[in-house]
């Protein structure tokens, strides 16, 4: 049986990177009582593995940890024991406990959400920009690869793409000394007063991936103003299901 | 924008911004309660060394447990992170709950070594907190302990009060004298002289010193009418026991020095090795039992998922029952993957026992203290250790599967030749020599042995505080010829380091009031993380003594004649000057003290009640 754990990761943490997290988890599942699968060998290691990695830097609400169980549990106790094991700032958010023949979530997912937060001079200019691009059908850009920049077409990537209202999000939830951040299950932290704020779907998968820090370097080229500063928060995992794009989750 | 914005603002910018997020598993946040304390604890190094120590663990925890007090963390801002905190006007602020450290109500501070001292001076200016404690109208006061409080001096400009001895009882009787101060109304002084009454604190501003023309210390005593005490005896704790020690600990994200479960297995060490300040300072031995380590240490696990526990103290074989203890921390979390291990190895014959039995679990270094290569020197520094005991240990652990040792050594000891230097590379080539001898199929392969010499400091509260630093050439020069005996060992690596941060640290570590001119001026001249070896200026440091007009070899290189009275002498850290004057004489003429638990030889420990058995 695998168990997968859909938590944020808050602002707080956003500079804790995906190499910090993968060795915090693991210690993590050590203070549960779960029955997690260990690999064979000299030096045996929680089967575990993350849909994606974030960057650092990022926030999000939509993270997913798979681990593999050696017995069967039921959904609550799986919940409960992973919930009790992470800190306020890496929030549980839910557990689903599927089969081991279950496909691999790396390998089933193909978008992301963003909202992206721009702030600082162009950032208005910036999002005025995005009419324009979805109107191209095709947009080139010098995407970075492992084997250096390569040209690619990142319009064909940007699945949808919207300006947002500006929210400034409420600070009332369980107030602490921390008073800046929020701490609650739903949203993170963010800025207050964002200039302006965009919403994005963009293609993650293993051979063609948009991230959304070059698409406003693009916008912001096409607009001919410099890169604003930028929060980038991941809202959704979504991966190809029977019935078109749903939720990683849920497929 | 808002104060923690302004610090997510300049963290993309700094290497390691990992250090200054706090949110770490088993962090402690609370709701703020009026009428609470809240505790800033600074460890004036970068927050991987200073996650790395046991005594911040215990205090955050003793302090967190009572529900009128909040004990928040700070660590030195890296240079590239203190730069960028300044351009951008952020003062320093706690992990926890980023609070400006100066709206606390105490800072505490650690002193671990003499060269964090820049650092508190950095840390209290980008606080806001003015430097001189005579100066602070409002903020926290500033406390400090550790091993270097029980010579403060040189620190006593910069901090209200320091903290001898065990901090588990104390601390909270400075948070208690803070409450009823903060009720009373009275002006600040008055915390001063009520937290003066309170057993093992000591506060500078109440004391005046006298010196003699030629610079030397006349006198010491509490200014008049301060109800100060003569002598201010440090705090114990006497059942570890009962004491509070922590059932669950911060899990840091990024790597950090010591990344595990520190399981203080007992305080205290009866060897009475002459150059060591810890092994007086922190008398008499106190043990936990083994029921409660085992409880603690089950605890610890589940709570951190940690995958190892590291047995502390200064001498972990010296644990009366060394051996079981290892067989039921081995037996019991063996299945767990979780691996047991043991700091700072004596050796001796319990040795080989205790390696077995690590072993099951999984290897670690081993690591061998000899401190001086001949037995003449062994016995003027009372290591109780001969040539045999090591060489029995060495190959009991070749035999039982390490090809790795690491064995420590000092120069500069008192009465050393270049016999001694000459001793060291003997015992190295022995030690080669025994791996060589074990059949193949009998030993690791890959042997590496390295041999590690750090330069003496002598230090207050030892036998050898009267006793002058080797000075510099000579250092180097006994540093060259023994890299010249071992660079022909096949196996061997040395390692060493320039002599001049020892120099200053022994200026330091016997320094009085008059140092914190220099501390200051060095401070100003762009001096700090001076124990890190690509910070350190020594460059720097030197105008800073010359500026103050301070001669640091009157510090460091001059012999103290045996009535001469010390900065220190004012304050009772458990052995007596008696003690310390006999063996410093039977260190002059190379003799052994043996093991106190064979026999009480007076170190002082006894006029405190019930504390030394």
């Amino acid at each position: 049986m695998r168990a997968l754990y859909q938590f944020a990761k808050l602002s707080r943490l956003k500079f804790v990177s995906h190499l910090d997290l993968q060795r915090f988890m693991q210690m993590a599942l050590r203070r549960t009582d779960l029955p997690v699968a260990y690999s064979q060998g000299f030096n045996p290691h929680p089967v575990m593995a993350f849909a994606s990695a974030l960057a650092v830097g990022w926030i999000s609400d939509c993270e997913i940890l798979d681990v593999k169980l050696a017995e069967n549990v039921s959904e609550d106790f799986a919940f409960r024991q992973m919930a009790s094991a992470l800190p306020p700032d890496l929030p549980l958010q839910r557990v689903r406990l599927v089969e081991d023949s279950h496909p691999a979530m790396m390998a089933a997912l193909s978008a992301a959400e963003y909202r992206i937060l721009l702030d600082g001079e162009g950032a208005k200019a910036t999002a005025s920009a995005i009419g324009g691009y979805m109107a191209q059908s095709s947009v080139i850009a010098l995407r970075k690869t492992k084997s250096g920049e390569k040209p690619a077409d990142i319009r064909a990537m940007t699945l949808a793409l919207s300006e947002e209202q500006t929210e400034v999000y409420t600070e009332d939830k369980k107030q602490t000394a921390y008073s800046n951040c929020i701490v609650n299950n739903t949203s993170v932290c963010i800025g207050a007063g964002a200039e302006a704020a965009l919403r994005a779907t963009l293609m993650l998968t293993e051979r063609a991936t948009l991230k959304p820090d070059l698409l406003v370097a693009t916008l912001a080229g096409r607009a001919g103003v410099p890169i604003p500063s930028m929060q980038i928060h991941r809202l959704r995992l979504l991966g190809e299901g029977l019935s078109g794009a749903a939720d990683l989750m849920d497929l | 924008m808002g104060f923690s914005e302004s610090i997510d603002r300049i963290l993309p910018g700094v290497t390691k911004p990992v250090r200054y997020l706090g949110g770490e598993y088993g962090s402690v946040v609370k709701e703020v309660q009026p009428g609470m304390v809240r505790y800033a604890f600074l460890f004036p190094d970068v927050y991987e060394v200073g996650m790395s120590h046991l005594g911040m663990k215990i205090l955050y925890d003793v302090i967190n447990r009572r529900p009128d007090a909040w004990c928040e963390r700070v660590f030195s801002p890296w240079p590239d992170m203190h730069d960028a905190m300044k351009a951008a006007g952020v003062p320093l602020f706690s992990l926890e709950s980023r609070t400006p450290i100066s709206e606390f109500d105490l800072l505490g501070i650690t002193l671990q070594y003499e060269m964090c001292y820049t650092n508190i001076l950095s840390a209290l200016d980008l606080a806001g907190i003015p430097l001189k404690s005579r100066d602070r109208a409002n903020g926290p006061f500033v406390i400090a302990g550790g091993p270097c409080a029980f010579n403060p001096e040189p620190l006593a400009d910069f901090v209200d009060l320091f903290v001898l001895g065990d901090g588990e009882q104390s601390t909270l009787d400075t948070i208690d004298a803070y409450k009823q101060w903060r009720a009373s109304g009275l002006p600040r002084e008055e915390y001063l002289r009520m937290a003066a009454r309170i057993p093992g604190v000591y506060v500078p501003s109440l004391y005046d010193v006298e010196y003699h023309e030629d610079g030397r210390i006349k006198s010491i005593s509490p200014k008049k009418g301060s109800n100060a005490p003569e002598l201010v005896k440090k705090a114990v704790v006497t059942d570890l026991d009962a004491a509070q020690y922590p059932e669950t600990l911060i899990v840091p994200y990024g790597e950090v020095v010591h990344n595990r479960i520190m399981l203080e297995i007992f305080r205290g060490c009866t060897r009475g090795c002459r150059f060591c300040q810890a092994g007086m300072i922190y008398r008499p031995i106190r043990e936990r039992s083994l029921e409660k380590l085992t409880d603690l240490a089950e605890k610890l696990v589940r709570s951190t998922g940690y995958d190892e526990i590291s047995l502390m103290s200064l001498s972990s074989c010296d644990y009366s029952r060394i051996i079981e203890l290892s067989r039921e921390m081995a037996g019991r979390f063996e299945k767990r993957r979780v691996k047991v291990s043991l700091p700072s190895l004596r050796i001796d014959s319990k040795l080989k026992d205790t390696l077995v039995e690590t072993l099951k679990v999984r290897k670690t270094a081993l690591t061998l203290a000899p401190e001086a290569g001949t037995q003449r020197l062994r016995d003027v520094i009372n290591k109780g250790v001969t040539e045999e005991d090591l060489m029995r240990s060495v190959r009991d652990a070749f035999e039982a599967g390490w090809s790795a040792v690491k064995l420590y050594f000092m120069i500069g000891l008192p009465t050393e030749t270049d016999e001694d230097v000459d001793g060291i590379a003997d015992l190295a080539r022995k030690v080669v020599g025994c791996y060589f001898s074990l059949p193949k199929d009998k030993r690791a392969p890959g042997l590496r042995v390295t041999v590690s010499a750090s330069v003496f400091v002598p230090k207050p509260i030892t036998p050898f505080q009267w006793c002058a630093q080797l000075d510099q050439n000579t250092v180097i020069e006994r540093q060259q010829r023994l890299k010249k005996a071992l660079f022909s060992i096949k196996g061997v690596d040395f390692k060493y380091h320039a002599p001049d941060v020892s120099f200053m640290e022994a200026a330091f570590a016997r320094g009085d009031r008059r140092l914190g001119a220099v501390l200051e001026r060095a401070w100003r001249l762009g001096c700090r993380f001076d124990g890190w070896s690509d910070h350190f200026r020594y460059d720097l440091w030197l105008e800073a003594f010359r500026g103050a007009g301070i001669d640091p070899d009157f510090y460091a290189l001059r012999e103290r004649a045996e009535d001469e009275v010390f900065p220190w002498d004012h304050l009772d850290a458990g052995p007596t000057s008696a003690f310390l004057l006999r063996e410093w004489h039977r260190a002059q003429r190379a003799e052994a003290t043996p093991d106190c638990r064979l026999g009480c030889e007076g170190c002082g420990m006894k006029r405190y009640e019930g504390v030394c058995l």
